[in-house]
């Protein structure tokens, strides 16, 4: 915790109680995205008798789901953060996969971004708008949606892939997608960065970390179905019923 | 339909749950005709394996007819009487394609968990857990089977269920359990655990070559038919110490290669056992393993230890300092039963070998309760049991389907 903010916290307080927003917009979506999933996957754990991490789960993730519905953060006030007008620095999520098919036949894949849905689960759709832009829409945990303008910094076939967020994106991103021939004839290295950036200083950081390790997570997941989907044709399932 | 369903710890019940239906371009529908129950389905029994859930259709082992088949599978159509491998594999993923059938990158849908606990994932398995994918299981009257085109073995005609029913897992697992100790002629090959595995393991190992088999238990009458059916030696490892009787009966050179065929509920003796027990009891390590510390302290220098018994999770107090001074060599892992299957259908067909002879018990699927019971508790001297769905049971084996 910082200095600054301690000493801020004791002003606060002798102000009056009423509530007030101190919780940027772009973080409210982020705090009720990541507290749903957590949330969630405390009701997950539950479920394996890890009774103990899943409460504490289920009760940071309620906190970040009222915080993201209220604009107003208890522990914030008492912290004496506000993070409405603040901007913070990006946090990087990298994952790699190994596809056994040539370079070229991944950037293809990937090149009609329309094709990143079907992998890409939190993708609702991406059109492509023009030579280098697209529009992208994603619905996080809880049916929360959020849209942007992406646009294509670097195009390099068969080898890379770069963008970024353009406009007034909730969660500014950027990212690249990067097709390296892998020795001995195993295909494709595919290596996806993403940096984005949570509004809202130190705090606004802080409480996208935790929802950050469930992206990661989400990150890898979809690289494992764009491999289902290039080498077997569809994406695995034990589905016993259509 | 009817099937096996997975309630909780020691609790299986034969539920009514809906048929299984083509969901994918590589699926046919099996009718099971014949299935078993596994010792590793033990694991699942007593709540060793994790991600469990109410409900879950249970079984690995398991021989039927094609009833449907998506269009897009060509190798096989309605009425082809079918072995269907264990692990499920796609065929296209590089494990796939170098025969490490087992290990297949794409068919298991919850390959995260596995990653997040052992690093990497494995295929998905029939009846497994959620762990190992989460696909419905075969002691059922139907089954999903996806990637028919890459898994399944015809059946050749007049060879009845019952000789193949156990190429699925145990025979396969046995023979690679066998096949990763580099048999030379002389060799000799110490078998812990006379259960299925262990007696298919001690056969094969005769098969590929192996001088002397020797079968370590603790059950007279496992020892019995390890003894009468495989030409084993054997050991009762709570009347003697096996390491000393081993390196005795090997002219002070210790077996030449060492399976295991118990893995993670083997009991030990004395204070090992009771320090295992209690760390398992616990959770702080999950697996008990005496056998596998006999086995590293029995082997000859440069011998080989191939473990077929399933392990899933934590052991302390390994012998390291012994496998490196002894330079041990340590295989293992599922069995890649795609590989050997075309050869140990020969087999069959030859009659070189009847692995049906181990079934020590015939029940229907509605008494498969009864079964657990009488496996976990290896009463009346129970080896292996083999379902029959009801509307499967003909009195005679028809010759061609
Ligand atoms: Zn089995
Ligand atoms: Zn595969």
């Amino acid at each position: 915790m910082e200095t600054s903010a301690t000493e801020q916290s004791r002003a606060y307080r002798g102000q009056s109680r009423q509530k007030r927003v101190n919780v940027g917009p772009g973080e409210r979506k982020a705090s009720m995205a990541g507290g749903a999933a957590l949330a969630l996957s405390g009701l997950w754990s539950i479920g394996r008798r890890n009774y103990l991490s899943g409460l504490a789960m289920i009760a940071s993730g309620g906190m970040l789901l009222y915080r993201g519905q209220t604009g107003h953060c208890g522990m914030y006030e008492a912290m004496g953060v506000d993070t409405v007008h603040t901007q913070g620095s990006g946090l990087r999520i990298e994952k790699v996969v190994t596809i056994g098919l040539p370079p070229h036949q991944v950037y293809e894949f990937w090149r009609h971004l329309d094709n990143l849905p079907r992998f890409m689960k939190h993708l609702e759709s991406v059109q492509v708008t023009g030579e280098r832009t697209s529009h992208w829409k994603a619905v996080g945990p809880g049916g929360l949606s959020t849209e942007w303008d992406a646009e294509m910094m670097e195009d390099t076939p068969g080898q890379q892939i770069s963008w970024h967020s353009v406009g007034s994106a909730d969660i500014p991103n950027k990212g690249t997608v990067e097709f390296k021939e892998a020795p001995g004839n195993r295909g494709t290295e595919v290596r996806v960065s993403i940096d984005y950036y949570p509004p809202g200083g130190t705090a606004g950081r802080a409480a996208m970390k935790i929802a950050h390790g469930l992206n990661a997570q989400q990150l890898e997941e979809d690289l494992k179905r764009l491999k289902q989907i290039l080498e077997v044709g569809e994406e695995t399932t034990a589905r016993r019923t259509a | 339909m009817r099937a096996v369903c997975w309630h909780g710890k020691q609790d299986v019940r034969v539920d009514t749950v809906p048929d299984p239906e083509i969901v994918q371009k590589g699926d046919v529908i099996v009718k099971v005709a014949l299935t078993c129950i596994c010792g590793s389905d033990l694991h699942l029994y007593n709540g060793y394996v994790p991600t469990m859930k109410k409900g879950d259709i249970l079984g690995h082992e398991f021989v039927g007819e094609i009833v449907a088949a998506c269009p897009g599978v060509t190798h096989f159509r309605v009425g082809d009487r079918v072995i269907v491998p264990f692990p499920i594999s796609c065929g296209a993923c590089w494990y796939c394609k170098h025969e490490l059938w087992s290990l297949c990158d794409n068919t298991n849908p919850n390959s995260w968990m596995m990653e997040h606990i052992y690093g990497d994932t494995g295929g998905g398995i029939f009846g497994y857990s959620h762990l190992y994918g989460g696909y419905a299981g075969g002691q059922a009257e139907y089954v999903r089977v996806p990637f028919a085109d890459v898994g399944l073995e015809k059946i050749p005609d007049g060879i009845p269920y019952e000789q193949v029913v156990l190429l699925t897992d145990i025979m396969p697992t046995g023979y690679q359990a066998a096949v990763y100790c580099n048999i030379n002629p002389g060799d000799t090959v110490a078998v812990w655990g006379c259960g299925p595995v262990g007696l298919l393991a001690m056969k094969s190992a005769k098969l590929l070559g192996a001088e002397r088999v020797i079968g370590i238990d603790r059950f007279p009458d496992r020892l019995q038919m390890a003894h009468s059916q495989c030409q084993a030696e054997v050991l009762n490892y709570e009347e003697v110490d096996v390491a000393e009787q081993l390196q005795n009966m090997t002219g002070g050179r210790g077996p030449d290669s060492c399976i295991d065929a118990v893995g993670l509920e083997a009991r030990g003796t004395g204070i090992e056992d009771v320090y295992d027990l209690v760390k398992q009891t616990l959770r702080l390590e999950t697996d008990r393993a005496s056998a596998l510390r006999q086995l590293v302290r029995a082997c000859r220098k440069g011998g080989t230890l191939s473990i077929s018994g399933v392990y899933s999770g934590f052991i302390d107090k390994f012998p390291m300092g012994a496998i490196f001074a002894k330079g041990l060599t340590v295989r293992g892992g599922q069995a890649h039963v795609h590989k050997y299957l075309p050869h140990l259908v020969k087999l069959v067909a030859e009659q070189q070998i009847d692995p049906s002879s181990i079934i020590t018990h015939r029940m229907s699927l509605e008494d498969a309760p009864a079964g657990y019971r009488t496996f976990l508790k290896k009463q009346d001297s129970c080896i292996k049991i083999a379902l029959t769905p009801e509307h499967a049971a003909p009195k005679t084996e028809p010759a061609s389907p």
